[in-house]
């Protein structure tokens, strides 16, 4: 809708005001062949009921209305408007084309949004100040964050019987195939088949690791060590059947023969060269799996494999 | 009512005040309410038809939707012609209906009303027993709808052959208009008008 015709300063001419809605033309656009201009909103409010221009009804569609010539946008660019504001005081008189930029900052414009001082900080249109009451508004903001925080505590708990339920059903699955693995030969070897398939296209989904420096191995990590490479492990995607053997494996009371004590390790040093070894990500750590060291002596490696965790000296 | 409705009727307004017609007596409008949603209209019988020098007054109603849909507009004078209901004075006008164009105005609408009493379209009928009057007897049609523009529209020729048959039915205790639509519609034969209105 156009702007209305009292707000000019002085004689605005018929050709810049809206047969349709009698205002002066805002965002004008024209008819393709008679060349009738409207406003935007106007005319396309029109064709919306009938196709037509409502000048002299000759058919019009919305893809054929066009920009209207740069003199016409000129000429109305030049009127002088009041501002929206008026009523509220504002005096001031503009270009046309510059009023959409002084109603961003007119400051008599009732419902200028602005932070209230007293304390709460919220922002609300000016207008609204006088019976603003920052307690209040508070009140009402914990209110509705209140009822928010119960309803996703509610959400939780909903979610939390559905997790105890699927791992109820899971370790169900567990306990029967674990049972008809038992009982039926065919099928563990199916199911150990399964198994060292998943290890092996694990251990090809890793990188190597380099390990310049073997003197920094720590033989025997803390709990609290084991617990954040276990972690990573399970981010890695690692089997679950192997994750607490190969974290078992980690510290040397349960390492093999060949690397059990100091003094084996110092006797077998020069095979560690020999170990095909994954990296950790992030951690200053190895994996050193069965089925990437077959071709390692046995006392040097054992089932599914071994974590070494080291000071220093990955790459 | 909408904005742009109020904005355009205001501005029309003063349109059909300031315009021509209005200085030669042809057209007026009058505000009924404050909210410009309800006018009061007038347009002068056209010269040389038989609506000289009657003056109808019509009720224009703006929708909210105005000016993408049409006003409402019908006679509030009772008036003989095929394209108004001598009943109710619902007008049968295209620009009234499908063929209105949002640039229409007030000053338009009583323009083309004011036309259409000098151009009947009585292929495209409001009224049939005026439309089927004025094709086939179209002498007849003329003295009835001059008749009408007298007693109901302030015309001038007072037709005493009209007047002088209502009387007798009025005597007979039938209320006038209902005399004079009965007398109209069977071309001002008392027998049969009589009959009709006694049967």
């Amino acid at each position: 809708m156009g702007f209305e015709l009292n707000r000019f300063q002085g004689e605005v001419d018929e050709e810049l005001v809206c047969p349709i809605c009698s205002g002066v033309l805002e965002d004008p656009l024209q008819a393709p062949v008679c060349e009738h201009a409207f406003c935007k909103s106007c005319i396309t409010e029109w064709i919306s009921r009938q196709p037509t221009c409502p000048v002299d009804r000759q058919s019009v569609t919305s893809p054929q209305l066009r920009q209207v010539p740069r003199i016409l946008r000129n000429l109305l660019s030049r009127l002088s408007i009041n501002c929206d504001n008026a009523q509220y005081g504002c005096t001031r008189v503009l270009k046309l084309d510059s009023l959409s930029a002084h109603l961003e900052e007119c400051e008599y414009n009732p419902k200028r949004p602005l932070p209230c001082e007293q304390g709460c900080g919220l922002i609300i249109p000016k207008d609204e100040f006088k019976d603003h009451n920052c307690v209040k508004e508070l009140r009402a903001l914990i209110h509705t964050q209140q009822q928010k925080m119960n309803e996703f505590q509610q959400e939780i708990n909903e979610q939390r019987f559905l997790i105890a339920e699927q791992r109820r059903e899971m370790q169900l699955l567990k306990d029967f195939m674990r049972a008809m693995r038992i009982s039926n030969p065919s099928m563990r070897a199916i199911a150990d088949a399964m198994e060292r398939d998943e290890v092996l296209r694990w251990s090809n989904s890793l990188q190597r690791a380099r390990v310049t420096r073997w003197g920094g191995m720590i033989s025997t990590p803390d709990e609290i060590l084991q617990r954040m490479i276990k972690r990573t492990l399970t981010e890695m995607g690692c089997p679950p059947h192997i994750l607490d053997d190969l974290m078992e494996n980690c510290h040397e009371r349960r390492w093999p023969p060949g690397l059990c004590s100091l003094e084996t390790r110092q006797n077998n040093r020069r095979q560690y060269e020999n170990y095909v070894c994954k990296r950790v990500p992030g951690k200053q750590a190895v994996l050193v799996l069965y089925c990437d060291n077959a071709h390692m002596s046995e006392d040097m490696m054992v089932e599914p494999g071994l974590v070494m965790i080291f000071a220093h000296g990955i790459e | 009512m909408a904005n742009i409705a109020a904005q355009r009727i205001k501005r029309e307004f003063k349109e059909v005040i300031k315009s021509e017609e209005v200085a030669k007596c042809a057209i007026k409008v009058e505000l009924v309410n404050d909210s410009y949603t309800e006018l009061k209209g007038e347009i002068a019988g056209p010269p040389d038809t038989p609506y000289e020098g009657g003056t109808f007054i019509l009720e224009i109603k703006v929708p909210e939707t105005y000016p993408f849909n049409p006003p409402k507009v019908r006679f509030m004078t009772k008036i003989w012609h095929p394209n108004i209901s001598s009943v109710t004075g619902a007008i049968c006008l295209d620009i009234l209906k499908d063929q209105w164009a949002a640039a229409m105005t007030l000053r338009t609408v009583l323009l083309s009303l004011q036309a259409l009493l000098s151009a009947a379209e009585p292929d495209d009928p409001q009224d049939a027993v005026v439309a089927k009057q004025y094709r086939e007897n179209l002498e007849m049609f003329q003295i009835t709808a001059r008749h009408w523009t007298n007693v109901y529209a302030g015309g001038p020729h007072v037709n005493s052959d009209c007047d002088d048959k209502i009387r007798r039915l009025v005597d007979m205790g039938i209320e006038e208009h209902q005399a004079r639509a009965a007398l109209s519609s069977y071309n001002w034969d008392l027998e049969r008008a009589t009959e009709q209105l006694f049967s």
